[in-house]
């Protein structure tokens, strides 16, 4: 009963409750699952995966490539760096060369210049010396002749005035008072 | 002769209810019609709504394909991205299961889960035929991939393929009950591989055209419940049958495998 | 038996069928949250297989419907 309701409610006659039940269009689904299934392979097969493993193979081939040319890149960079570090320890070593020689030179020069002056100073002592001892020389015979010419003026007035100890000192007071006045002593 | 009574009385109410209000009808869409009757040397090769369908999923898998890669270019597009990602699917699905000997199936499992995945969701269009609802059409796809499995056996083993029946480490004295257990479930595999993929389809739909037919006749204050089911349903048939062409095709490369490798 | 009656009977008892899927999913989705619970890092590579497993019992459940269709045809 159920059946013929459906059967006036689908159209086509239906012997059971499904119409995927039904066999009469059975033949022809068949046929033309496998007709299309296989058309759909040569057509995916022939236009659509040659095209997409391409795409993907290029794709891949030039990750490589790029992953080559990266890893290129960076031994050219090591060896860049490797080469200027190179550069950098001799540089260094040729400016500590350079500031050890510099160092010595002035050093050198610092320890002439040094002995210069020492010479110099040394001569300049000496001639100081030299003359400080003229100076004494020439003050000692200064003295000494004043001695003398005070020693002469004293036995002068001793012999010629008489003798006395009053006469005597007014004397030598007189004699030293004009050794006083004498200019040969200034 | 009360169940009969019974039963004449519900038919009558039922064909008054039906000239009464629309009838509920949610399986007519499975329905194949003819539109042109061939039939050369008695074989049936006519053309349905069924065969049409096929033609229209046929037809848009390779336009996409083609349309996504009408330029191909190394930084891919949006439609290029979705082709390439839909190929590694496939490869990565079947370098998981068949492993490097899967290569040469690639393009039957790539097409059929395309073939699959499509019939399913073009179905999903509001006055669509779903191929895969039809049992005959799953029925052959199923049918022609466990032929093609057991040929495949033959093939690679000859005669010592039957071994596949026999499991390993097991007491010879539990050999006979085992044997035919293990050739029922081997000749299961086409009938579940195709009444799952019949089943989920036909169920879903099914259930689409009862909300669609409450939709239809409910009241206004009414109708928005299964309208929006209808919508969150719709939803979960787009997943269903991604995940179904998804199953069917696994399936397959799990098949395929066995035929290679014996279990 | 007149047919029409039993054969509304028994497309029910075959959509009794659904129930174990049921059970089944709950089961299957309980167990996969418990296992997303304990290690959080799992779960993309868990997600697959519960989706797979989740279409397998429904398939289950789907046959119990197709053969209720069955039995509605035969009626």
């Amino acid at each position: 009963m159920i059946a013929s309701a459906h059967a006036s409610a689908g159209g086509a006659a239906a012997s059971s409750g499904l119409p995927q039940f039904e066999p009469s269009v059975f033949g022809s689904q068949i046929f033309w699952t496998v007709v299309s299934f296989f058309l759909l392979m040569m057509l995916l097969k022939k236009y659509v995966l040659p095209a997409i493993i391409n795409i993907l193979d290029s794709r891949a081939s030039r990750i490589s490539d790029d992953l080559q040319k990266a890893e290129q890149a960076r031994k050219e960079g090591e060896r860049l760096l490797t080469n200027y570090q190179g550069q950098l320890v001799a540089a260094r070593q040729v400016a500590a060369q350079t500031l050890e020689e510099a160092r010595q030179e002035s050093a050198r020069q610092r320890d002439q210049a040094l002995e210069e002056l020492n010479k110099e100073l040394a001569k300049k002592k000496n001639a100081a010396l030299i003359e400080i001892e003229q100076a004494k020389q020439k003050a000692m015979e200064e003295v000494r002749g004043a001695a003398v010419e005070l020693s002469m003026l004293v036995a002068e007035k001793l012999i010629v005035q008489s003798i006395g100890q009053d006469n005597a000192r007014r004397m030598v007071d007189e004699a030293v008072k004009q050794l006083g006045e004498s200019p040969r002593l200034h | 002769m009360d169940f009969a009574l019974i039963a004449a009385a519900h038919a009558q109410t039922a064909q008054q209810a039906a000239n009464a209000a629309p009838k509920m009808d949610p399986l007519h869409h499975f329905q194949v019609v003819n539109y042109i009757n061939i039939a050369p040397l008695g074989f049936d090769i006519s053309i349905s709504n069924s065969v049409l369908w096929m033609w229209i999923v046929v037809a848009v898998v390779f336009g996409l394909f083609r349309y996504a890669l009408r330029n191909p270019s190394l930084v891919p597009g949006r439609m290029q991205s979705v082709a390439e990602a839909g190929y590694l699917f496939v490869d990565n699905m079947i370098n998981e299961i068949i492993g490097h000997e899967g290569k040469k199936f690639f393009p039957i499992v790539f097409t059929l889960f395309f073939f699959v995945l499509f019939c399913n969701w073009t179905g999903l269009i509001p006055g669509s035929f779903t191929v895969t609802s039809q049992l005959i059409v799953t029925g052959t796809l199923a049918l022609a991939i466990f032929v093609f499995c057991i040929f495949l056996g033959a093939y690679h083993h000859g005669w010592k393929f039957l071994g596949f029946f026999v499991p390993h480490g097991l007491p010879p004295a539990l050999l006979p009950l085992m044997v035919p257990i293990e050739i029922i479930s081997f000749l299961a595999r086409p009938v579940s591989l195709s009444v799952r993929l019949f089943a989920n389809m036909t169920a879903g739909h099914t259930v689409l055209g009862v909300l669609f037919f409450f939709t239809a006749t409910m009241a206004w204050f009414g109708a928005w419940l299964p309208f929006g089911f209808t919508v969150v349903f719709t939803g979960m048939e787009i997943f269903i049958g991604f995940i179904q062409a998804y199953i069917f095709t696994i399936l397959t490369c799990v098949y395929i495998n066995d035929s290679l490798h014996m279990h | 038996m007149e047919s029409l009656p039993a054969s509304f009977i028994g497309m029910g008892l075959a959509a009794t069928g659904l129930g174990g899927a049921g059970i089944g999913l709950g089961y299957m989705f309980g167990k996969a949250i418990e296992a997303f619970a304990r290690q959080p890092s799992a779960e993309g590579q868990l997600a697959k297989y519960v989706w797979i497993g989740a279409a397998f019992v429904e398939a289950i459940a789907l046959y119990g419907l197709v053969l209720a269709f069955i039995i509605m045809g035969k009626g």
